[in-house]
């Protein structure tokens, strides 16, 4: 078996430039092991954009990523959804480009693009064939400058957004549960509302909302464009000049206060759900942002907690027990507060509380016992093929350059990440165990199916 | 290759909003812009951004191939990018297409079974082996699929230790009785589960309208076929079926083929030969009569739709003309019933045609999930745009954007050594010549608007289109009736009395 090796990575460091693609470790075994690194060059424009760069030239395409510092965590009450509204209207033209042009121009040169809001950031991303550079960078800068908006346009919109929330929220089983969750654990409007918002505020959304928000969030100078791929450093920064330099920047946005006040007692509702037919149970602990020393030990017991077959949840909820037919856990990576997750689906003949007791019951052995040298292995083994995995894409690798940037104005994070990861102990699962995964600190939602009774009344809330 | 979907049920919530994905009501009926003053919103081209007109020559690269003493055929295509290793398995004649009657979720459960016993491995070991290597594994067998599949993937610093764990389960397993009977519990669960599902709702419709007495018209279990299935029937599907002469091994990623191939024969030995043959897949046919389902799913707020008929195989030599066929009409946001049924009418978040081509000819279909008391302008769109590709020649430009976006878009598959892996697979598996992707750009740029409206007008066919819609029965089926005498089914696919959603509008 061969042995990790894991400080070499960090050692090599690679503030701007770096090495290959894929470093070879220096200690020679029969077969060695390869640390994924990333390459990364960083500018800064006149106006305030920050570009990060990563060539590859192992295949004939680019993915960039443009990533904007607002998500639904910068919306006001009255206003919810309204990121996630504003990143459709993205897409419906500006100076140069006409509305839903964005799509065919990328679909037939043969791209792929989309756009996503979240909690923390809304990100929008072209991957293309390496000849077409100028084609992404030219619409990416053409609507940062000079987004057209239409009152016809913004209400075609609110129709497509109003229907993915249908298709997601209100017409699926279990599509409500997050929202209760958020607003349960959360007391901090800023998480406590979904992204996706209410039907009302979509509706309540007016052009002159659009333009504001365009003003105040999606100046270059609150934005990254990461590049990554088979392109020459010195052309595409050059082109990015070109296209992006003259966009002036705006006053820096107003940042959100996202302090979420300590949770002192358990919180607990149970829900019923239309279209259900089997109970659900999710159990949330409050815990810090990801930059926090504590997040990553987190991460780490709640993957030993309940991630993947061997996981301690599925061996006991769904093997042993067979109280369960799936359980989850894992901790949100987020800029403010997160939350750690438990997410169980007892069996038709189970009782939701009886599986909410070995999950308690498995938590208090976190607290208690450190966990098994071969827990912590399959860990950092398991992040290291993610991570291979996950890299493999330039847009993968754009989308996280960018957002690292905008959230931690740290790209290196993609190539950090790993010996933050391998440094946790067993002393720091215990510890994190006992501060974070209290009775005190924990919502807990249970979805139900409707009754009968109920049955043909109005919606879930 | 083909495979379903590993995501029987997502526990993972959706946090992210998107601007657009997947295919597809009551609730605000004040949506703005819903009926009336419905101003222009309209999709424009300026044509200004700057587009490099060439195409980007690309050469995919072809894998190593070679046939093991035991009649394994390898396919291994060298990529040291990564340090990683995609193994994939075929066995041909596996899936779920030939399980006899009564016996639905035998191959499923045969697939599933695999992780979970062999003679030296009880399921704790083999989980907590995957886990600590880094490595992963999954085997289904799909409904309506001929073949079943494994996936392996790991990091290439040891494979020497998870590609032998892996051939253990897929050589080895022995079907544990109380691991069967667990399993069967949560199968059982799961087919509660999927029934919440409008997606899934309107598939099995969909499928049973389309194959009617053909094996693929099935999706799912039941039930009962989940009880008949015992560790001994799970071992003869084995034992038959998983054999090296019909089996396709795919590998890419940080190898030495030579290398490797040398440890498979050691690996494989045991592996024997057999005298099995994969069967000859029926034949399926188009269903000569328009009919309309409906699946009565109370307090939905949207309808899903579902329509088409039986179209081609994947060895058809209409193939290359119904991928252009399908570009213009329904693959992906530039496609004209994206751009109509959302972009202008604000219908959908998303809607979307494809086609399935396999050994036997599988379905055209066109959908996506409507609000409900759109429903009905909804379907007249569908209709509209169905009408227009049949009767009017596509448009020069729009042509070209078409065979434009198949070509260009090769260049993409470049970055990922598993999608390589695929292409290769697929020519293997329906025997095309070794330069088959070599010439398939030009097969796609030989296309003419012709050959589009021909295959439009018998494959997209209006006359016997099968139209599914799940959704508030009591609204859509008054509207769905144009299209046709309805069917009406409850959530457990059985029939349902009509009359009552008749009767309330006349």
């Amino acid at each position: 078996m061969n042995h990790r090796n894991r400080h070499i990575l960090a050692s090599l460091l690679l503030p701007v430039f770096a090495v290959s693609l894929c470093a070879q470790s220096a200690k020679p075994t029969s077969t060695p092991k390869r640390d994924v690194q990333i390459p990364i060059q960083q500018y800064t424009l006149k106006n305030g954009l920050r570009v990060v760069l990563s060539e590859d030239h192992s295949a004939p395409t680019y993915s960039i990523c443009v990533a904007y510092d607002v998500g639904s965590r910068d919306e006001k009450p009255g206003r919810t959804g309204f990121a996630h509204l504003f990143e459709h209207m993205m897409f419906q033209g500006s100076q140069n480009v006409g509305k839903g042009e964005h799509f065919i121009l990328i679909q037939n040169n043969g791209g792929e693009m989309n756009g996503t809001t979240n909690q923390d950031r809304t990100i929008y991303f072209e991957t293309l064939p390496s000849n077409q550079l100028d084609l992404a960078l030219y619409l990416e800068a053409d609507r940062m400058s000079s987004l057209a908006v239409t009152q016809a346009n913004l209400d075609n919109q609110r129709n497509a957004v109003q229907e993915e929330r249908r298709l997601r929220v209100d017409n699926q089983p279990y599509g409500k549960t997050f929202e209760v969750v958020y607003d349960a654990a959360y007391d901090n409007f800023n998480y406590k509302h979904s992204t996706i918002g209410s039907m009302d505020d979509l509706n309540a959304a007016s052009l002159d909302d659009v333009k504001a928000f365009f003003k105040t969030y999606y100046a270059p100078n609150n934005a990254v464009l990461a590049l990554v791929g088979d392109f020459k450093s010195e052309d595409a920064l050059a082109k990015i000049k070109k296209y992006f330099e003259d966009i002036p920047s705006q006053p820096p946005p107003p940042r959100p206060d996202m302090t979420e006040p300590p949770q002192t007692a358990e919180r607990r509702k149970t829900i019923e759900d239309n279209f259900a037919q089997l109970a659900r149970l999710d159990i949330n602990y409050k815990i810090p942002s990801y930059d926090s020393p504590d997040y990553m030990p987190l991460n780490v017991a709640m993957s030993i907690l309940g991630s993947g077959q061997s996981s301690r949840l599925y061996q006991k909820l769904v093997k042993e027990a067979q109280l369960a037919t799936a359980v989850f856990a894992n901790a949100g990576a987020r800029r403010a507060t997160g939350l750690a997750a438990v997410v169980a689906l007892p069996r038709p003949d189970a009782k939701p509380e009886d599986v909410e007791k070995i999950v308690y019951a498995e938590i208090a052995k976190l607290q208690a016992e450190p966990v098994a040298d071969w827990e912590l292995e399959k860990v950092r083994m398991r992040y290291r093929h993610d991570h291979a995995e996950q890299m493999s894409s330039t847009r993968f690798r754009a989308v996280q350059l960018a957002y690292y940037t905008v959230a931690w104005n740290d790209p290196n994070v993609v190539n950090t990440e790993e010996s933050r990861l391998d440094a946790v102990t067993k002393d720091d699962i215990l510890r994190v165990a006992k501060k974070y995964l209290t009775p005190e600190n924990r919502t807990v939602i249970t979805t139900l199916p409707k009754s009968a009774k109920a049955a043909g009344g109005g919606a879930v809330n | 290759m083909k495979k379903t979907s590993f995501c029987k049920l997502s526990l993972h919530v959706v946090l992210a909003a998107s601007c657009l994905s997947a295919v597809a009501s009551l609730a605000l009926a004040q949506a703005p812009g819903d009926s009336k003053a419905v101003s222009a919103s309209k999709v424009e081209r300026k044509n200004l951004a700057p587009v490099s007109k060439e195409i980007l020559k690309v050469k995919l690269p072809r894998p190593y191939e070679t046939t093991l003493p035991n009649g394994l055929t390898v396919l291994i295509l060298e990529d040291h990018r990564f340090p990683l290793v995609n193994v994939d398995f075929t066995f041909q004649g596996a899936g779920a297409l030939w399980e006899p009657a009564g016996q639905h979720g035998l191959a499923t459960v045969t697939a599933e079974m695999l992780r979970e016993g062999t003679p030296t491995r009880n399921s704790k070991a083999i989980n907590e082996e995957i886990d600590r290597l880094g490595a992963s594994f999954f085997a289904s067998a799909g409904f309506g699929d001929e073949d079943a599949g494994a996936e392996a993937s790991g990091l290439a610093d040891n494979l020497d230790a998870w590609f032998p764990l892996t051939l253990d389960l897929i050589l080895n397993a022995n079907f544990p009785a109380d691991e069967l009977a667990n399993l069967k519990q949560r199968l059982k669960a799961q087919l509660i589960q999927q029934r919440q599902q409008p997606s899934f709702l309107a598939s099995e419709q969909f499928s049973k309208a389309v194959y009617g007495s053909h094996p693929a018209a099935t999706i799912a279990a039941t039930p009962e076929s989940i009880d008949s299935l015992t560790p001994e029937k799970l071992a003869q599907w084995h034992t038959a079926r998983y054999a090296p002469q019909t089996t396709l091994l795919g590998i890419a990623g940080d190898v030495n083929p030579q290398e490797l191939i040398g440890k498979l024969k050691t690996w494989t030995a045991a592996w024997q030969k057999t005298s099995f043959t994969p069967p000859a897949t029926p034949p399926t046919s188009v269903v000569k009569k328009r009919r309309v389902f409906v699946v009565d799913r109370p307090n939905s707020v949207q309808s899903t739709l579902a329509m088409g008929n039986i179209a081609i195989n994947r060895t058809s030599p209409d193939y290359p003309s119904m991928v252009v066929m399908n570009q213009v009409l329904g693959d992906g946001p530039a496609a004209r019933l994206f751009l109509n049924l959302r972009e202008a009418k604000g219908y959908t978040y998303g809607v979307y045609s494809r086609f399935t081509a396999l050994q036997y000819a599988g379905p055209f279909r066109a959908g996506g999930d409507a609000r409900t008391q759109v429903t009905e302008g909804a379907m007249t769109e569908f209709w509209n745009e169905f009408h227009r590709i049949r009767e009017e020649k596509v448009p020069d430009s729009e042509l070209d954007d078409a065979r434009h976006a198949v070509v260009a878009s090769f260049a993409l598959s470049l970055e990922s050594s598993s999608e390589l892996l695929n292409l290769a697979e697929e020519r293997k598996l329906y025997g095309f010549p070794a330069d088959y992707w070599d010439t398939y750009p030009a097969q796609i740029s030989a296309i003419t608007a012709d050959d589009v409206q021909r295959v439009a007008r018998k494959y997209v066919d209006l006359d016997n289109m099968q139209v599914v819609a799940v959704g508030d029965a009591k609204t859509i089926v008054p509207i769905l009736e144009k299209y046709g005498a309805v069917q009406l089914f409850d959530l457990q696919g059985k029939p349902k009395d009509l009359a009552p959603v008749e009767k309330k509008n006349p």
